[in-house]
């Protein structure tokens, strides 16, 4: 079956990310997809919640603690059709510190799960755990709101994103002179990602091919949610530019999201907003997104082919 | 291969396509400004003034070539000559595979002329 791999991130916290999640796994399995919805926010999980379900077992920490065999028989039924969940844990402490074995153990099992789109829900921050996730997803989409902090966040994520495509990229090729330039300049000395790049291309040319090979397959997406006027909608695409220039990665902008107060009463009442509102624009525009990169043949591929993941760090 | 900002052309730097018009290219421009002001949401955090300034100074030497028809179409022709040119026909193709060389129109060798010239037979053929 083939199987796709969405992951919904971004480095702040309160964009939306779950609820642009859950109304992506609602909206696919309302076209008779299977889908399943994986809670990844191993720091504070609340995804069953937008869905109106409460917590409970099994759930991602009973397979974790090998409590169960595989992954797939953590995932429970949501009262929606088509649509399957996989619980956070509220065992919150030992999971979100999750070592490097178990999170190769998870990743492929995610890969070997039975369902056309698998969701993950990825939590807050630039830690390894949640950069992985979202780099093994393809389509991977980052959750922006019209804000400094927010817009600040993205890019950290971004570059964070980049900064570990290129370490697997340079381990992979044993490039490890590059590597250790790319440590020492940035981290060290704080210069910007886009001067290292100058600096690097203008020393020798070959490294520009090196950098472009290594960046071409990081495509993420973009989503501006709670935009309130035009201004905000046309954010979303400066953001996007401004990263294909400065952060050399084709950020494909898949449009905004408008600001609703119904989203909050929705919440309230445990009720998914997606389904109570319809005809909502906000609604409208998570179903163009969805749809835009469901039928894409450029995501089809699930993990880019020169991404992979070591065995030790 | 990756382009740094000094090397995006007018075009690139506004946005818009070749085929852009008048109104587009102003469009673009506009964008461009929005995208790259001092107060822009789009650029905080990740450029620095420096770099602001160096952009912000294309984007209008972008606009101020591309407004005018005449340089516009001094600039579209200096792009012409500075983009790589392909001949139609290959005459020495060194890397291509063997079946492109089979495929290529026989052309006779040296020693193939002097027979030809010579000799009243038609050359074997191959």
């Amino acid at each position: 079956m083939d199987t796709r791999i969405w992951a919904v991130g971004g480095g702040k916290g309160g964009t939306g990310k779950s609820f642009v999640s859950s109304s992506l796994g609602l909206h696919l399995a309302s076209l008779e997809r299977d889908v399943l919805l994986i809670d990844a926010d191993l720091g504070g999980p609340n995804l069953h919640t937008l869905l109106g379900m409460r917590n409970g077992h099994p759930d991602l920490g009973d397979f974790l603690t090998n409590k169960l065999p595989t992954l797939e028989e953590a995932a429970v039924e949501t009262p929606f059709r088509g649509l399957r969940i996989i619980r956070g844990t509220e065992n919150i402490l030992f999971i979100a510190n999750l070592n490097h074995y178990k999170k190769l153990r998870l990743l492929r099992q995610i890969r070997q799960l039975g369902a056309q789109d698998i969701i993950l829900d990825l939590g807050t921050g630039s830690s390894f755990n949640t950069l992985d996730f979202f780099l093994s997803a393809n389509p991977g989409i980052v959750v922006a709101t019209p804000e400094p902090t927010a817009i600040e966040n993205s890019y950290l994520f971004l570059k964070s994103c980049i900064m570990r495509v290129l370490k697997l990229y340079m381990d992979h090729y044993r490039i490890p002179d590059l590597h250790q330039k790319m440590l020492d300049q940035i981290e060290k000395n704080s210069q910007s990602l886009y001067s290292f790049f100058k600096s690097l291309v203008d020393a020798d040319r070959s490294y520009g091919t090196i950098l472009y090979r290594a960046l071409r397959n990081f495509r993420p997406c973009l989503i501006m949610n709670k935009a309130r006027d035009e201004r905000d909608v046309l954010l979303g695409r400066s953001v996007a530019d401004v990263a294909r220039r400065y952060l050399l990665i084709d950020l494909h902008y898949l449009g905004a999201i408008p600001y609703d107060e119904r989203v909050h009463s929705s919440l309230r009442s445990l009720r998914p907003f997606y389904l109570d509102h319809k005809d909502s624009a906000a609604a409208k525009a998570v179903r163009e997104a969805a749809e835009e990169l469901a039928y894409s043949v450029e995501f089809s591929h699930r993990t880019p082919p020169e991404i992979r993941f070591p065995e030790g760090r | 291969m990756i382009k740094r900002i000094e090397d995006w052309n007018c075009y690139e730097l506004l946005n818009v396509e070749r085929t852009a018009s008048k109104e587009e290219i102003w469009e673009g421009y506009q964008r461009a400004l929005a995208t790259y002001h001092a107060d822009s949401l789009a650029t905080y955090s990740l450029v620095t003034e420096e770099e602001r300034r160096l952009i912000l100074e294309r984007i209008q030497e972008a606009y101020q070539t591309l407004r005018d028809p005449e340089k516009k179409k001094a600039y579209d022709l200096s792009l012409l000559k500075h983009s790589f040119y392909y001949s139609p026909k290959a005459p020495f193709r060194k890397s291509v595979r063997k079946v492109e060389i089979e495929e290529a129109a026989h052309k006779p060798g040296f020693w193939e002329k002097v027979r030809r010239l010579f000799s009243r037979r038609e050359p074997p053929s191959d």
